[in-house]
């Protein structure tokens, strides 16, 4: 009886809270479970210090903490928000990679593509899985934002030193500005099996920048819709996910991708749209700042777009250039997180599913 | 590596969207974007198409080749800039190229530190004859790409107080691309890689009026050799390492494709070869004096296809004395392009198929001429 109680308890905590992190945005719910932003969900740490430790989490500013059920009143007793969380919900959630490069596979290689574990592609691929992440120390901030980015429910174990950190990130999120209901904009579709094997075509899809919906069924939205096992993309294919990536980008064609980044190989996007904006957020997984990192937006308007950088502040993009249907800036410097918002310029039903986005006013 | 191998790697690497097929080698589909227009008569191959001015001095080094004469190479530079030009005094010389008001870039190469690099010595004399044409000394720009090998090169101590040293970034890890122009590129998809655009170095495009290429005589493991044309293309884009790739390399087509880019074209309008010292092997490094020779010799000319072309017969005779594998070799089994280290150790190791061809191929877009018996070749023995 007692664990059924809990999860109760922490659904109702869970929903309280996402109303506040990314506050202002009301959306469906039916449309969480397309990938929507529409449904936000956050991140929190799993706490496992003792109580003593209050004044370091409410200075850090990472309230509410998820905390072992058997702590939880202890907490509440200090004054602090907590979600309780049980033992079988922690080992029940899915386990997250620790985001960083992890190596360079070939040194002698002139793409400097480096070996790099996200979690993009799986919280595209289930918005509304619930996650745990143990992460070692140096470790915990980009795995934060990423889970904020993609608004998805990540419970981390985090190393004491690294709290601070966390709470920079969570308070640079909340002061970005919430833009409204905004659908993940994708240029093909992957066809869902749910196979280990389409998990990493969506991987290497999200590490190519290449956007992609994960769907059910084909749809007659893109041109683009990969089975993995069909004749056009045999299953053998999938062996070597890299060249598979590379196929489906070249069917594509570069210049048709609403997304293009010219500077790095370590940044990957979100870009959202809907209601005549869009939002581009970049996660950075190298430790490296990278200063004047290059954006194409196919659909986006470059006049009176806004940007953010962890870090940095607000900034104007520079350099801005409106050409051939896309919009083209630079990013003068980010670390680990990058937003931008403008205004759409495109009719195209990428951006928003075929509403009328673009209006002179 | 068994050429079967070889050439099954390089089947399978898909064709990018309109990519050709030339003697062999893939030629990317190139889209060039600037804003910038020729000039009525570009710098390259300039006023003097196909003419190589060679000035020999053995008292240009010390006899075991280490220590360089400033008194000889400052004789020599005259001595060539007026066979150059047809003038009679030094500064006329150099004022068939510069003018006070220019905004001078000199392009010099630090990557065959500390061995083969463009000398203080000749950077130090061009400085001083712009000056003495007169250009301010903070209109002159010592410019490289990376930051890291200028400062290993260290030219500050012999150079006027004022003239800039600017490097475009930091070192070779791209992630400092604000001292690039992002309007100013070439887009191409030679592996799949993501990042396809090269970009002209701000500098260039939107500083400098006159540009002076400095290079130095050496082997290159994918190139062939770098002159003229690699050194000034490569020294002044962004992202071009990504042009090799398991042992092949799309020099053939893009170093010529970078260097006809406008404004470095038009404004690229004096080659000056440091012939000094040479490397004939594991080039363009020059870690020690291993595979470095003394040529003795400072080359002067606009044509960078024609001196790029005499280059190369002076690094194979160079390899061919110490029976070494030609440049031009494309037998796989002399690759190994896993081993960085076994082409340092072995003359007849290369890491990837290398492609002299390019300097022809540039001559194909107009920046020179390449048939080497319309080239002159004029020799001064000091």
């Amino acid at each position: 009886m007692r664990p059924r109680v809990e999860k109760v308890v922490i659904f109702a905590v869970l929903v309280l809270l996402t109303g506040s992190f990314f506050a202002g945005r009301e959306v469906p719910r039916a449309a969480a479970e397309t990938g929507a932003e529409s449904a936000p969900r956050f991140p929190a740490i799993y706490w496992t210090e003792g109580v003593e430790t209050a004044d370091r989490i409410r200075r850090a500013g990472v309230e509410p903490i998820a905390v072992p059920a058997e702590n939880a009143a202890g907490w509440r007793g200090a004054g602090i928000k907590v979600v309780s969380v049980a033992k079988a919900e922690l080992e029940s959630r899915r386990k997250t990679l620790v985001p960083r490069i992890a190596g360079r596979g070939n040194v002698a290689s002139a793409t400097r593509r480096p070996w790099i574990d996200a979690n993009g592609w799986m919280y595209i691929r289930r918005p509304s899985g619930r996650y745990f992440a143990e992460l070692p120390a140096g470790r915990a901030a980009l795995a934060a934002a990423e889970a904020c980015v993609y608004q998805v429910d990540l419970l981390m174990k985090i190393e004491p030193g690294d709290l601070e950190a966390v709470g920079g990130v969570f308070s640079y999120f909340r002061s970005l500005p919430s833009g409204g209901a905004l659908t993940p904009v994708a240029d093909l579709a992957v066809i869902e099996d749910g196979s280990d094997e389409v998990g990493e075509v969506m991987n290497l899809l999200t590490r190519r920048n290449l956007l992609f919906e994960p769907l059910a069924r084909p749809s007659a939205k893109y041109r683009i819709n990969i089975r993995l096992g069909s004749k056009a993309y045999p299953a053998a294919e999938a062996a070597d996910p890299s060249e598979f990536a590379l196929k489906i980008r070249r069917q594509l064609g570069d210049e048709k991708r609403s997304l293009r980044i010219y500077g790095s190989e370590t940044v990957f996007a979100r870009y959202s749209a809907g209601g005549g904006v869009f939002r581009l957020q970049l996660l950075n997984y190298s430790n490296s700042q990278i200063d004047g990192l290059r954006v194409r937006l196919l659909g986006a308007g470059v006049a009176g777009a806004r940007a953010w950088a962890h870090g940095f502040g607000e900034f104007a993009p520079e350099t801005p250039v409106q050409a051939d249907g896309a919009a083209e800036f630079s990013i003068p410097r980010m670390k680990m997180h990058t937003m931008i918002e403008g205004r759409l310029a495109s009719l195209d039903r990428r951006f928003g599913h075929g509403r009328t986005l673009h209006r002179d006013r | 590596m068994e050429r079967r191998t070889f050439v099954r790697l390089m089947a399978a690497a898909p064709l990018a969207p309109g990519a050709l097929m030339e003697r062999g080698r893939v030629i990317p589909r190139y889209r060039v974007v600037s804003g910038y227009k020729a000039a009525a008569a570009p710098g390259m191959p300039g006023p003097y198409p196909g003419t190589v001015i060679n000035v020999r001095s053995a008292a240009s080094l010390s006899e075991d080749g280490l220590k360089i004469n400033a008194g000889v190479v400052r004789e020599m530079m005259a001595r060539g800039m007026r066979e150059l030009t047809g003038e009679k005094a030094d500064l006329d010389a150099w004022r068939r190229f510069i003018t006070p008001d220019d905004v001078v870039g000199i392009k010099v190469n630090c990557g065959g530190h500390p061995w083969v690099v463009s000398s203080h010595d000749i950077v130090a004399e061009t400085v001083r004859n712009l000056m003495a044409v007169g250009v301010r000394p903070n209109r002159i720009y010592v410019y490289e790409r990376f930051e890291n090998q200028m400062r290993e090169v260290n030219y500050a101590p012999h150079l006027p107080e004022g003239v800039n040293i600017y490097a475009a970034e930091r070192e070779n890890r791209h992630v400092d691309h604000l001292n690039y122009d992002p309007t100013t590129y070439v887009e191409a998809d030679f592996f799949g890689e993501d990042d396809t655009r090269s970009n002209m170095v701000r500098l260039i495009s939107q500083t400098l009026t006159k540009i002076i290429n400095i290079p130095n005589i050496k082997d290159h493991g994918a190139t062939g050799v770098t002159g003229c044309l690699k050194n000034i293309a490569y020294g002044g884009f962004s992202n071009v390492a990504r042009t090799h790739y398991k042992g092949v390399s799309h020099t053939y087509s893009f170093v010529g494709t970078l260097a006809a880019v406008e404004p470095m074209r038009s404004r690229t309008v004096l080659q000056i070869m440091d012939g000094l010292r040479g490397v004939w092997h594991g080039g363009p490094f020059a870690r020690t004096l291993k595979y470095v020779f003394f040529p003795r010799q400072i080359w002067f000319g606009t044509d960078p296809v024609a001196m790029d072309r005499v280059l190369i017969d002076v690094v194979e005779a160079e390899r061919k004395r110490h029976g070494a594998i030609s440049i031009w070799n494309r037998d796989p089994q002399t690759l190994d392009f896993n081993n960085g280290g076994n082409r340092d150790q072995d003359p007849n190791t290369n890491i990837i198929i290398r492609e002299p061809g390019h300097i022809e191929f540039a001559a194909k877009l107009g920046l020179g001429v390449h048939e080497i018996d319309k080239i002159k070749v004029r020799e001064i023995v000091l």
